[in-house]
């Protein structure tokens, strides 16, 4: 039992991460489909990181900064540029998945997993069994619980949500949307590089090339089926992980018998259902105008 | 004319921005930027027999790139073209395992056929869930995209699984070589024919048809198109099937010629890339037709890359996202230095 808890924590503490950079995006009105770029970025700066300086910490430092500066150049096209978000999201995954390969083959010469000799520092023996978890599986709760006070108790996160929902009236009230969508942007970073240092050394100590295999955009999905809100996103990541822990043991009690790619479509069969169920329930903008016409014809 | 002028220099302008932020990434990795984008150049348009390696790569995008151009130009933001390809891949595969022994005279229109059908359902339902319910179709299409991903992983594993495959990529049985329409080099008169028809019916069904013109006016203005008593759920839905249909061909042509069999995870980038020239075309067909000559060269420098030079293949995957983080971008700065270029010039 110890053992399959360990191994939820494991696999949903970084899809939390990321999914809470997610949220912080959501709410400012900016949909993030860089999350899974921003998450290996940031797993693959902690693996070089620690690979040349020996220290974790500095390894974490060079992959928040790295994180932070991605965001903030998503954060540039989109709002001074005006880019489309989707595509410009989608661009930033890109060039995280494109740009960490290219730099592992430039680091190590060839398309090898770099392994390092140090991870994330660890609880200790002080958890007994839960000794082996890193202190980012700690801080999870810590992190989850803050950001939902952060958003629901302070001006600052009444600002957030409000230059999301209505970012006329957040202007109106003094608050600069461009500004605070900067703030969620880049501490949205510094979640994701969490999130992909947990995945790379929590409990690893390598990185690969597409090591966070569409794990970013689990969290994306996340984010939408718990509709922005941070302790719902996190069960819905908190769900996810569970299907794929669940999916590897179902494969390795009944083999090939049950399909194991069953599970694994979980998380994207519930985001449909859950943002058309959403989509019905609110009624959107963009159903109105196309409904209206299928009374007329 | 100069308003299509400068929406063409706009573009070039942002994939200037692109080259460079990628030279930064070359140069930060320890590789010579110059060298990089000099090698680029040469595996994608210089070296010889280039012009046929775009040709094999330039097509099937430029199949599904159209169709990708048709639903963002009714107003729908289909992002679905790497599903909708898989789908009909995969459909086209079942065909052809279901016929097998039958002359190919019938099986070949019928993988089409099937291929077409599989990407059209892959968008019926996000466009049916959009048109119906409002469901976003950013959402449902992008899911719908690691839905087929997982299906094409359990048929080639599975059901259609090569069981003298080996390797770690899945893969379904070969196509049996009188079913293939090209050899692996996947330039043949099929293929270049089924291009040919598929612009040529793409041009007249956007610039000479009303369904062109009013799913035109439907993505500039919604109100406009029911002002005028057009029935716009029919047009969105046109334009998913349309879309999927193409994307599905595509797939199709993909097993059918160069691949012959099915892979899981087989071009993974296809669908994004094909998303990518439709906006750099600014959704135009003729514009979709040069962009994916351009995108194919790339994707056959992709090759090119480690085989004869040494370099990472993914300098182009970094090329291509940096072009999509800055092809949408609207800006005042770079409109008014459009403004000064022209200024200068007359």
């Amino acid at each position: 039992m110890d053992e399959m808890i360990i191994a939820i924590l494991r696999s949903s503490t970084p899809l939390i991460y990321v999914t809470l950079a997610g949220v912080l995006a959501q709410r400012t009105g900016i949909w993030n489909l860089g999350l899974e770029g921003l998450m290996i970025i940031g797993a693959c700066a902690t693996v070089l990181g620690i690979a040349i300086t020996g220290s974790f910490l500095q390894g974490f430092l060079l992959a928040v900064g790295l994180c932070v500066a991605a965001s903030v150049l998503l954060w540039f096209v989109i709002e001074r540029l005006k880019a489309n978000q989707i595509i410009a999201g989608l661009g930033l995954t890109g060039l995280g998945l494109g740009g960490t390969a290219f730099a592992v083959e430039a680091y190590m010469g060839s398309q090898v997993a770099v392994t390092v000799s140090s991870g994330a520092p660890k609880a200790g023996p002080v958890l007994g069994a839960f000794g082996v978890l890193s202190i980012f599986v700690l801080l999870m709760p810590v992190v989850v619980l803050g950001l939902w006070v952060l958003l629901k108790c302070t001006r600052f996160g009444l600002q957030l949500a409000a230059c999301g929902e209505h970012a006329f009236a957040a202007r109106s009230v003094g608050a600069d949307p461009s500004r605070i969508r900067l703030i969620a942007l880049a501490a949205g970073g510094v979640l994701c590089a969490a999130g992909g240092a947990e995945l790379a050394t929590g409990s690893l100590q390598l990185f690969a090339q597409n090591m966070t295999a569409g794990r970013g955009f689990m969290a994306f999905a996340a984010v939408i089926f718990g509709a922005g809100h941070p302790v719902w996103s996190t069960f819905a990541a908190l769900f996810f992980a569970v299907a794929g822990v669940l999916g590897i043991r179902v494969q390795l009690t009944f083999g090939d018998n049950i399909p194991h790619g069953l599970l694994q479509t979980l998380p994207y069969l519930a985001t449909i259902l859950g943002v058309w169920v959403s989509g019905k329930l609110r009624g959107g903008a963009k159903a109105a105008t196309l409904t209206e016409e299928q009374s007329d014809v | 004319m100069s308003g299509q002028l400068t929406s063409v220099l706009r573009s070039l302008v942002f994939v200037l921005f692109a080259l460079l932020l990628c030279s930064a990434i070359f140069q930060t990795s320890g590789f010579s930027a110059v060298q990089v984008l000099n090698s680029i150049a040469e595996g994608a348009f210089l070296r010889p027999n280039a012009a046929a390696q775009s040709l094999r790569w330039g097509l099937p995008l430029f199949i599904t790139a159209v169709g990708v151009a048709i639903s963002f130009r009714a107003g729908y933001f289909n992002i679905g073209a790497q599903g909708q390809f898989y789908i009909g891949s995969i459909a086209a595969a079942i065909c052809a395992e279901a016929l097998t022994g039958a002359p190919p005279i019938f099986v070949i229109p019928a993988c089409f056929i099937a291929g077409m059908a599989g990407g059209a359902f892959w968008a019926l339902w996000p466009g049916l869930l959009r048109i119906r319910s409002g469901t976003d179709e950013v959402i449902t299409t992008l899911m719908g995209n690691f839905l087929a991903s997982l299906l094409l992983i359990y048929v080639t594993s599975g059901p259609l699984k090569d069981p003298s495959g080996s390797g770690q990529q899945a893969s379904s049985r070969p196509l049996d070589s009188s079913y293939r329409i090209s050899d692996s080099l996947g330039v043949s008169p099929v293929i270049v024919t089924t291009a040919l028809v598929t612009g040529v019916a793409m041009w007249l069904l956007v610039n000479r048809s009303a369904f062109g013109v009013l799913a035109g006016l439907a993505g500039r203005n919604g109100q406009m198109i029911r002002w005028l008593g057009t029935k716009q759920w029919q047009l969105g839905l046109a334009s998913f099937l349309i879309s999927g249909a193409l994307a599905g061909l595509a797939g199709t042509l993909e097993f059918m010629g160069p691949n012959g069999r099915i892979s899981s995870g087989f071009l993974p980038a296809h669908g994004f890339t094909a998303i990518l020239i439709a906006l750099v075309a600014n959704t135009s067909v003729i514009g979709t037709a040069v962009a994916s000559l351009f995108f194919g060269g790339l994707a056959s420098a992709a090759l090119y890359l480690p085989i004869m030079v040494g370099l990472p293949a993914s300098a182009i995957d970094i090329i291509n996202a940096a072009i999509a983080l800055f092809i949408t971008a609207k800006s005042a700065f770079v409109d008014r230095l459009l403004r000064v270029g022209r200024r200068d010039h007359g």
